[in-house]
């Protein structure tokens, strides 16, 4: 494996500014009571770089406390007033340190059942999680329900922490009978890599230093295990995909498309196509502020020129032509539902993909998971803390992928037109696209509609296209909540003048 | 073969995607600059974004006339060598009323010369959201920052109501009588900046580097007298040491630090080394407790 940048760095930077191998964002769950904020303040502690006054801080607050020779290294994590007051974590928190290897990002989120949705949206950042059990109790429910969770948004490396070994006699036997049930639970998932460490979070044990109190256990240290994983690969050998952010220009003849590779690899000279529009051109020039690249990776913000202006804007997605995404208006998904409003049939909601906007013209809820014994209890409505099946029909296509087949083109939000509120984050198990059959009651909203009225102030500039598409979005979308099932004209040039 | 980005190309790429989409989904954006090491990373990154186009934002600079003196000539030059629109915004109210960071609580002066023209600032142009440099390493309250927050109207900030964010997808979509604060360098830590400054081979203001500066020493902490308005105790008198800053903001509630790095490489040296945090230089924050989480329900970026 070799680090493209850190090859340049060597040329040009002395080693004291050298880089990093990457970032590993690591998720905690698991509940106050199984040691969380425990254990990741025992990874501050031991592995990384933390500062001498937060050190101090705590050795203070200890001596003040009087717990008598433990340090409280929970208070290490625990952020806001409220979750110290009540002793629980509510919001996810962001945590990072350093190892002489690599950067982690430890994203701490609650355990409890009525934060489902903030360890949802916590693990929906993950590389890899660890899921945390006293070892007293072994794997419960609550750990069944963590791991359906990760599993949805996409969490594919778990470790099981089994904590509190001291509790129980540093048995051998206990640590195996739990690491049983953890692989007979894990059967039913998609996880890719799944291990078990037996660790004592407040004396240290096989956190970072190994532990001399399980000698039975040979297996890695935390630590050492999750400086084994490898960050992010999982997106570089999928199909391309780069989703349009905007188009700059240099004033001239420059017109580049911008955007973050979300999957796979562009190469100067290959083909790319835009669903939306059906066009396909080539990549003449990949160009970032400093200079000019061969390829762009998943991962790189760059800027794209093609070899034909293509009219390709905002919302769309540059793909590899040989497996493009589905210009979908129907979808089904499952998501978790995350505001505290329920869904509403008569809300107007908009669906939010990576970089387009586009009014729902109807969502119907189909089941909702019994996260405890994982089946599926058929449903209309959902609440904060569901996790539904839902089939959604948007108003007008957009460039999208199953979330099995490429993740950063498979997830949406779905937003509360009004409020702006995210209510809920969902994958997509299916695309499909338009379909011209029992469209008789649809809406369709075309181009000439708009422009003999709203639009006429508007012309054919990139920002009145933008401004054209959002007027429409916005017609589109009331009349959706009006109840007008609508679609809106595929926009393509050739039908604008 | 597959091929691994660095951290600081990942960081940059982030907020590179952050700067693009804030732009894209709100219709007035503005960066709050303040004219320290992160502001230097953000405009530099703000830059990146948009090339070969110049960001389409202003720079606002809430002037609490407490500054240091390099660091505003440092801003003015920026502004002018970039060709950005800056707009310097001092609360005029709390100018006449004499407020100073010497005879008024930390809480006070900050609440009056910070926060309250911050959102003067802000209504007054109209703008919709406003990026700025807060980095989640900082303190625990902005450890749990979205990186598109939103405000209430009055600016405030309910920590116990955020906005879910989920996997690369920000949504921006305003709601009534709300604004946003966006916040690109998020995942960011103080090492990574120094890092990226030493890499890009960005200017920062000439404050960072250790030199000979006049400072009094109160309750353990080093203060450069930055001109005459210090007000000296008895029998204090100012003595030259060899001091640099990790944080710059009001000179007189602004700790420096002793050292000897006089040049990038010895900055990102010592920070690499460094034992303590760098808000541990920061008087305001350490008012009083759950101070920073307070400031920002109150609109304080």
């Amino acid at each position: 494996m070799t680090a493209l940048t850190s090859i340049a760095n060597a040329e040009r930077v002395p080693a004291y500014a050298r880089d990093l191998n990457g970032i590993v964002r690591l998720l905690t769950c698991g509940s106050v009571d199984d040691g969380k904020s425990t254990l990741i303040g025992r990874l501050l502690w031991d592995a990384s770089d933390l500062y001498e006054d937060h050190r101090e801080n705590l050795q203070r607050s200890a001596r003040s406390a009087g717990i008598n020779g433990h340090l409280d290294y929970s208070q290490l994590v625990d952020g806001l007033v409220a979750e110290r007051e009540q002793g629980i974590t509510i919001d996810v928190a962001w945590r990072y340190f350093d190892t002489a290897m690599r950067r982690f990002v430890v994203i701490d989120s609650p355990g409890h059942e009525q934060y489902t949705r903030n360890m949802a949206s916590g693990a929906s950042h993950a590389d890899v999680a660890v899921m945390l059990v006293d070892a007293r109790h072994g794997v419960k429910r609550q750990t069944r329900r963590h791991a359906a969770i990760l599993d949805i948004v996409g969490v594919r490396r778990v470790v099981l922490a089994v904590n509190k070994m001291d509790l129980v006699a540093w048995s051998e036997e206990r640590f195996r009978s739990i690491e049983a049930d953890f692989a007979a639970l894990l059967g039913r998932f998609g996880f890719t890599e799944a291990v078990a460490i037996p660790v004592c979070a407040l004396s240290g044990d096989n956190v970072a230093t190994r532990s001399t109190a399980m000698p039975w256990y040979s297996g890695p240290t935390l630590i050492e295990h999750l400086e084994s994983v490898e960050p992010g690969m999982a997106r570089a050998g999928l199909p391309f995909r780069m989703p349009v952010q905007t188009v700059l220009r240099d004033g001239r003849d420059f017109r580049g498309l911008a955007g973050t590779v979300s999957a796979g690899t562009v190469r100067i000279g290959e083909d790319v196509v835009d669903v939306l529009s059906g066009r396909q051109a080539r990549v003449v020039r990949i160009a970032t502020m400093n200079r000019d690249l061969e390829r762009a990776v998943h991962g790189q913000a760059v800027v794209i020129q093609l070899d034909a202006d293509i009219d390709v804007a905002r919302g769309a997605v540059l793909a590899s032509p040989q497996s493009p995404p589905t210009a979908a208006t129907r979808l089904e998904t499952q998501l978790v539902w995350l505001s505290d409003r329920g869904f509403d049939g008569d809300t107007g909601y908009l669906l939010r993909t990576a970089t387009d906007l586009v009014p729902v013209a109807a969502l119907e809820i189909q089941s909702v998971l019994d996260l405890e014994t994982l089946g599926r209890t058929p449903a209309s409505h959902c609440f904060a803390n569901d996790i539904a099946l839902a089939r959604i029909e948007l108003s007008r296509a957009a460039a999208l992928d199953t979330f099995a087949a490429n993740p950063g083109t498979g997830v949406f939000m779905l937003v509360d037109a009004v409020s702006g509120a995210s209510v809920a984050g969902g994958a997509l198990l299916a695309v499909q696209g338009a379909t011209r059959a029992g469209k008789a009651e649809t809406f369709m909203l075309t181009h000439a509609m708009l422009e003999r009225g709203l639009c006429k102030d508007l012309g054919t500039s990139a920002r009145d296209r933008q401004e054209f598409r959002r007027r429409a979005n916005e017609v589109a979308l009331l009349l959706a909540a009006a109840g007008v099932p609508v679609e809106l004209e595929v926009d393509d040039q050739s039908s604008r003048r | 073969m597959t091929v691994a980005l660095s951290h600081l190309d990942l960081l940059e790429a982030e907020s590179i995607h952050i700067f693009r989409e804030a732009a894209a989904q709100f219709r007035r954006p503005v960066l709050l600059y303040s004219i320290g090491k992160d502001s230097t990373v953000l405009l530099h990154l703000a830059r990146k974004a948009f090339w070969p186009q110049k960001p389409p934002f202003p720079l606002l600079h809430v002037d609490t006339t407490w500054k240091f003196r390099d660091m505003i000539a440092f801003r003015d030059r920026t502004a002018r060598e970039h060709g950005l629109e800056l707009i310097v915004h001092v609360n005029e109210e709390g100018l006449k009323r004499g407020i100073n960071p010497f005879d008024y609580a930390p809480s006070v002066y900050t609440d009056i010369m910070k926060t309250q023209p911050l959102k003067q600032a802000l209504d007054a142009h109209g703008f919709d959201a406003a990026f700025g440099g807060a980095r989640r390493d900082e303190e625990a309250s902005r450890a749990k920052e979205r990186i598109f927050s939103f405000r209430s109207e009055g600016h405030r900030w309910d920590p116990r109501r955020q906005r879910p964010e989920m996997w690369w997808l920000l949504n921006g979509r305003l709601g009534p009588g709300e604004t946003a604060r966006i916040f690109p360098l998020s995942n960011w830590t103080e090492k990574d900046v120094w890092r990226y400054i030493a890499r890009e081979g960005l200017e920062v203001v000439p404050l960072y580097f250790a030199a000979e500066r006049p400072t009094v020493e109160r309750n353990g902490q080093l203060i450069v007298c930055d001109d005459e308005r210090m007000p000296l105790r008895t029998g204090e008198r100012p003595v030259m040491r060899r001091v640099r800053f990790r944080t710059l903001g009001c000179w007189p509630l602004t700790a420096a630090v002793p050292s000897n790095a006089a040049d990038i490489a010895s900055v990102v040296a010592e920070t690499l080394a460094a034992r303590t945090s760098e808000r541990q230089g920061r008087l305001i924050d350490h008012d009083q407790t759950g101070a920073m989480e307070r400031k920002k329900q109150e609109g304080y970026f």
